[in-house]
């Protein structure tokens, strides 16, 4: 992931006139750029610092600090901030381990097929999280393949329940964030001479010397590179923790979402769901309601299952 | 020993890639159950869920939205990127770290930060010049412009930079001015460059999910968010359809680039 062609730089000399034709080029794409980016996250930033008047729901032209400091005091975003850090660390250690024999397999290959090999690495970036979520709910649902394996080789009677906790999302994320990771990992691998490594080996070092003296120095910028790559976007994870670890799985971006939903009369249906005191007054059920919740009839609702989509999508979502 | 040592790298590079390739595998098999519950093993196979995609609105619906928006988004960004790379490759300038930085910096801005930013600054607009911006599909398409950008850039500099210049002047010499020069000789020979940009982009809008789940409009969503919302509600061999199609459009995208430039080189 290394952009060598913009590093070094343009080897041409200057002739007259070329400012004009140079400027020419780049503005229209800069301009768009840092009109359709630069200026919306200068807002965002903007708008951190402003005043919130809970009691209006209205936000207030102002230059503080609070938003942060409620953001690293307050213990519903601590708590979720911690578990976001967790995870995003848990990942990270497992996408190096898991990801480093791969990157080193394909950056020292010499098959025919190294593309198709890497079509299939960068393939599921690129067909995006919510395809990816569908299939890891095929492989952990309750009927899934998983569970139905177990229990047909009588490991299990019960089906474990994988799918809406955190073992679900841990695992959806490494397999969005492992292909970052290898490829971090490749492009430097592949710019190790093989020829250090045979060194080593012909001075009599065993392999795992070699990995710790030659190879994992010299790796270490990828390391590195991917290791940060990772980490961000476990902390930005989005659809995963969304799809697979349910409504109250809280990672960082979903609670934004969340957020948004508390306030527009969403309702928790279980009651260990952490929500402020205030807003369970206004929104939570009270025991009486909670008895006349039914369990859920799968029958009636495959049959009834288009008619229920479309409420949910016009009168509750719209 | 030696050959224990192979098995047992190329064993755990092997997990590693099932571990990648798993959710897709699922993904596509599910699409052929017969029964509509996703339970193994499955009751037998059938094609009929694929037909059964023609029959809900919504996934034609988002099909055809996320095709206009990563159409238009990708030539907007080509319009834009192809220039923006010729001048980062070939003049020196001041500003050219930083700009350079800029034209690529969406690549490495989460998706949530992008949408949320973007939403927000939508508003701002459209309390500001008193015309509709959010929701609209020109705003969506300026989004998946700016995330179009940065491929275009970096593939079409990559291919710039193994560019002899000598041909280009040759072709000056001989008193092509520098518009005819640019139109038959570099654009041919950095084809390769825009074509894996053009692709790029193009894949990179369409599975898009993150940053336009918060500037699509109601009625105007793309088959990433179409997916997204399916799934939040259930998962069957239909919605595995849908991502069959998705899987494949993508997959083909991605075999045509690679004849173009190696993907080795440029992901």
């Amino acid at each position: 992931m290394t952009d060598a062609a913009l590093a070094r730089g343009p080897v041409v000399e200057r002739r007259r006139g070329e400012g004009w034709t140079a400027a020419a080029l780049i503005t229209p794409a800069s301009i768009f750029v840092a009109f359709c980016l630069l200026a919306p996250i200068a807002i965002l930033f903007r708008f951190s610092l402003n005043e919130f008047v809970p009691s209006k729901k209205l936000m207030v032209e102002a230059l503080t600090v609070a938003n942060y400091v409620k953001f690293f005091t307050d213990p519903y975003y601590t708590t979720i901030l911690a578990t976001t850090v967790r995870i995003a660390v848990l990942v990270t250690a497992v996408c190096l381990v898991l990801g480093f024999p791969l990157a080193y397999v394909v950056a020292r290959t010499q098959s025919r097929f190294k593309h198709l090999l890497i079509i299939s690495i960068v393939l599921p970036l690129f067909v995006g999280n919510a395809v990816r979520a569908a299939g890891w709910m095929t492989v952990f649902g309750n009927k899934g393949f998983f569970n139905a394996t177990l229990m047909g080789l009588g490991v299990i009677d019960q089906p474990l329940e994988i799918m809406f906790t955190e073992k679900a999302v841990v695992i959806g994320i490494i397999a969005v964030n492992l292909p970052f990771m290898v490829l971090s990992l490749q492009s430097v691998i592949e710019g190790i001479d093989r020829s250090v490594e045979e060194a080593a080996f012909s001075l009599g070092a065993p392999p795992a010397t070699m990995f710790r003296r030659v190879l994992w120095p010299l790796a270490l910028p990828g390391v590195l590179a991917g290791t940060i790559l990772t980490f961000v976007l476990a902390m930005n994870a989005y659809a995963t923790p969304f799809l697979l670890g349910g409504p109250l799985f809280a990672m960082m971006a979903p609670s934004a979402q969340e957020g948004f939903a508390v306030d527009m009369g969403y309702n928790p249906t279980v009651t260990n769901a952490k929500v402020p005191p205030d807003v369970q007054k206004r929104i939570g059920f009270t025991e009486e309601e909670q008895k006349r919740l039914r369990d859920l009839d799968y029958g009636y609702m495959a049959k009834n299952d288009t008619a229920f989509q479309e409420w949910w999508n016009k009168s509750f979502k719209g | 020993m030696r050959h224990l040592r192979r098995w047992a790298l190329n064993g755990a590079a092997a997990v590693a890639l099932g571990y990648i390739l798993m959710p897709l595998v699922f993904v596509v098999w599910l699409a052929f159950f017969r029964q509509e519950i996703p339970s193994f093993p499955p009751d037998g196979y059938s094609l009929k869920w694929f037909a059964a995609i023609l029959d809900q609105r919504k996934f034609v619906d988002g099909f055809r939205n996320s095709l206009q928006v990563g159409v238009l988004a990708t030539a907007i960004g080509l319009a834009l990127g192809v220039p923006a790379a010729l001048c980062l490759a070939r003049r020196p300038f001041r500003l050219r770290t930083p700009v350079a930085s800029l034209l690529l910096m969406p690549l490495i801005v989460p998706g949530v930060v992008l949408g949320t930013s973007m939403y927000v600054f939508h508003v701002e607009l459209e309390n500001g010049l008193d015309v509709d911006v959010l929701g609209t599909f020109y705003a969506l398409v300026a989004g998946h412009i700016v995330i179009v950008i940065p491929w275009v850039v970096r593939l079409v500099t990559a291919s710039l930079a193994g560019l002899d210049r000598a041909t280009e002047e040759a072709a000056q010499n001989l008193g092509a001015n520098p518009w005819v020069t640019f139109w038959r000789i570099t654009v041919p020979a950095i084809r390769p460059g825009i074509v894996a940009g053009a692709l790029f982009g193009f894949v990179t809008s369409f599975g898009n999910l993150e940053m336009s789940l918060f500037l699509v409009g109601p009625g105007r969503t793309t088959l990433p968010i179409v997916i997204l919302q399916y799934l939040e509600w259930k998962i069957d061999p239909t919605i595995a359809a849908v991502s069959v199609v998705q899987i494949v459009l993508i997959g083909g995208a991605m075999l045509i680039t690679d004849r173009y430039v190696k993907l080795a080189r440029v992901v």
